[in-house]
């Protein structure tokens, strides 16, 4: 350590920028190094864990088998009665279609009563009293009034995302700095243009951040209902793996939907990077 | 802009509040009157012939308890670990540059996901449901503590350095302490995402706890219990939140001055 700053000193100053970026790329090197032999090392003990019979084959499928089911799934509907895409649309038709009504409803409702006080001491203690409720909790009763069609499935992956919708743009709003309200007060706007002016802009960091928080939701409430009732996707066919005891499918569906929402998540990071670019100066 | 009503303000917004929840009761009572809805004197019948009549073995409290054991089981796991392991990844980079792809393809599997398999490898004892809780209740402590360890301020490890603390101290006297509103913040979350899912296990299997009474509603078309149900969740779901709340405005008493 102090050797190196003893070098330094005699660098010149671009040397010495050269210098720590290259420090910093080995660095950078390192990790990724680090990060490609935990995931080997994962994969490979995994293999190793079926081959050498260990775990018995019934309760573990081997990485290899696992693509070969995936490619079979392609075109063969069994078990479960559909073909891994068509899993895999009607899952995403159910999550999309919930969270796309808790954002139209759950962001508008949690901005008005960030910035209106009467409208927030009307809603506010309902919203509180349904909160705690987990969202599976409500399975049973959507069940009841709407059947096991899309709508029903469409309610419960809602109501796990309106919650994160209507807090974070709640919270959001109600962080507008003081400072633009004030500016906005004296070039004379009313009330409402300086909420949509104004309050809404600022809003939007939080708000995106529920909307990730919402679409995770979405996503993993999503297969506790197609568990519940449904006849396809790919809760459905998770629950038809362990009817069938196999394990191969149980753990394809796992890994797909792992997959997807990673998927999902960083589609909403780019967005976020395109929509709030100005944020970022 | 909120000022125009200010004398009456005090009362008006109570007020209000007040209204809405009277409206959704007599809402919910309009509803239970016009079809065969249960409304609320149906619910708390319910629960009084659960008293004479329990179901296996055990009355409302009885459920609850028996959920409530599981979860407090699994958090207790997931606490200690959670912290560990977050610890460790928040302190070490060359550590998290190993565990952090794998700790996140097993993050982006929703817990749900892994109750098929787990029943399949441990059956539907005790232990398979304990397992599933702590694999939903890790996950946010983790993520949490490795976040609030990683980003503390650069000032307060220049402090340090000033006053040459050894590692030691710099983990547990300056990164812990300032990482703890971070870490408090995993703790809530994993409390309520163990409580959804200890429900989500208990439904799909099981012979006790409210989730097991839900489904048991729902398959004898008991409308009266599956209310009494969700009730119940609700109201130890905002318990355990108040409770934690509690604990952290008592324990780190610097973070009220913001919120």
């Amino acid at each position: 350590m102090g050797e190196d700053n003893r070098k330094e000193r005699f660098l010149s100053n671009e040397e010495r920028v050269a210098f720590v970026q290259k420090k910093k790329k080995q660095s950078h090197y390192w990790k990724m190094m680090l990060s490609i032999s935990g995931i080997l090392c994962f994969f490979i003990s995994w293999e190793l864990l079926t081959l050498s019979g260990i775990v018995p084959k019934q309760y573990l499928a081997s990485p290899g088998e696992i693509i070969k089911l995936f490619v079979v799934k392609i075109n063969d509907p069994n078990p479960d009665g559909a073909v891994i895409m068509v899993n895999i649309f009607s899952s995403l038709k159910v999550s999309l279609t919930g969270f796309g009504a808790a954002v139209l409803v759950g962001v508008p409702l949690g901005w008005l009563m960030g910035w209106y006080r009467s409208i927030d001491s009307l809603v506010n203690p309902i919203f509180e009293i349904v909160r705690p409720i987990p969202p599976v909790a409500w399975i049973p009763l959507t069940i009841v009034w709407m059947g096991v069609g899309l709508g029903a499935k469409a309610t419960i992956v809602f109501l796990s995302a309106f919650i994160p919708c209507v807090i974070n743009s709640y919270t959001g709003i109600r962080q507008t700095s003081e400072v633009l309200i004030n500016v906005g007060k004296t070039c004379g706007a009313s009330d409402f243009t300086i909420f949509y002016k104004i309050g809404i802009p600022s809003a939007m960091t939080m708000t995106f951040t529920g909307l990730k928080l919402a679409i995770g939701n979405a996503w993993s409430t999503l297969v506790a209902a197609e568990m519940l009732a449904a006849t396809s996707g790919l809760g459905y066919m998770i629950l038809q793996g362990r009817n069938f005891a196999r394990t191969d499918i149980i753990m394809l569906g796992v890994i797909t939907i792992g997959t997807i929402g990673t998927i999902i998540i960083s589609l909403f990071n780019s967005l976020e990077n395109i929509v709030l670019g100005w944020k970022k100066l | 802009m909120k000022s125009v009503k200010k004398n009456n303000s005090n009362l008006f917004y109570p007020m209000l509040s007040f209204v809405s929840v009277i409206l959704l009761i007599g809402l919910w009572l309009y509803i239970a009157g016009r079809s065969d809805f249960p409304g609320p004197h149906d619910v708390w019948a319910r629960m009084m012939m659960m008293f004479e009549f329990p179901i296996k073995g055990l009355n409302i409290f009885g459920h609850l308890l028996a959920s409530l054991k599981r979860v407090l089981i699994a958090l207790a796991f997931c606490w200690t670990a959670g912290l560990g392991f977050g610890i460790m990844l928040g302190w070490n980079q060359r550590l998290r540059a190993f565990f952090e792809p794998m700790f996140s393809a097993f993050r982006a599997v929703p817990p749900l996901a892994w109750i098929p398999l787990i029943t399949l490898w441990f059956g539907i004892g005790e232990f398979p449901k304990v397992l599933i809780v702590i694999i939903g209740g890790l996950p946010p402590v983790v993520v949490n503590t490795q976040a609030g360890i990683a980003n503390i301020a650069q000032i307060y490890m220049d402090v340090g350095t000033i006053f040459h603390v050894n590692k030691r101290q710099r983990l547990f006297q300056i990164a812990l302490p300032s990482a703890l509103d971070a870490i408090f913040a995993g703790i809530k979350n994993s409390t309520s995402s163990a409580w959804m899912v200890v429900l989500a296990a208990e439904m799909l299997g099981g012979k006790s706890g409210v989730g097991f009474l839900i489904s048991r509603g729902t398959d004898s078309m008991d409308m009266p219990m599956m209310l009494l149900s969700m009730i119940a969740i609700g109201i130890v779901s905002a318990v355990l939140a108040i409770i934690l709340n509690t604990i952290e405005r008592v324990s780190c008493p610097w973070l009220r001055k913001g919120k």
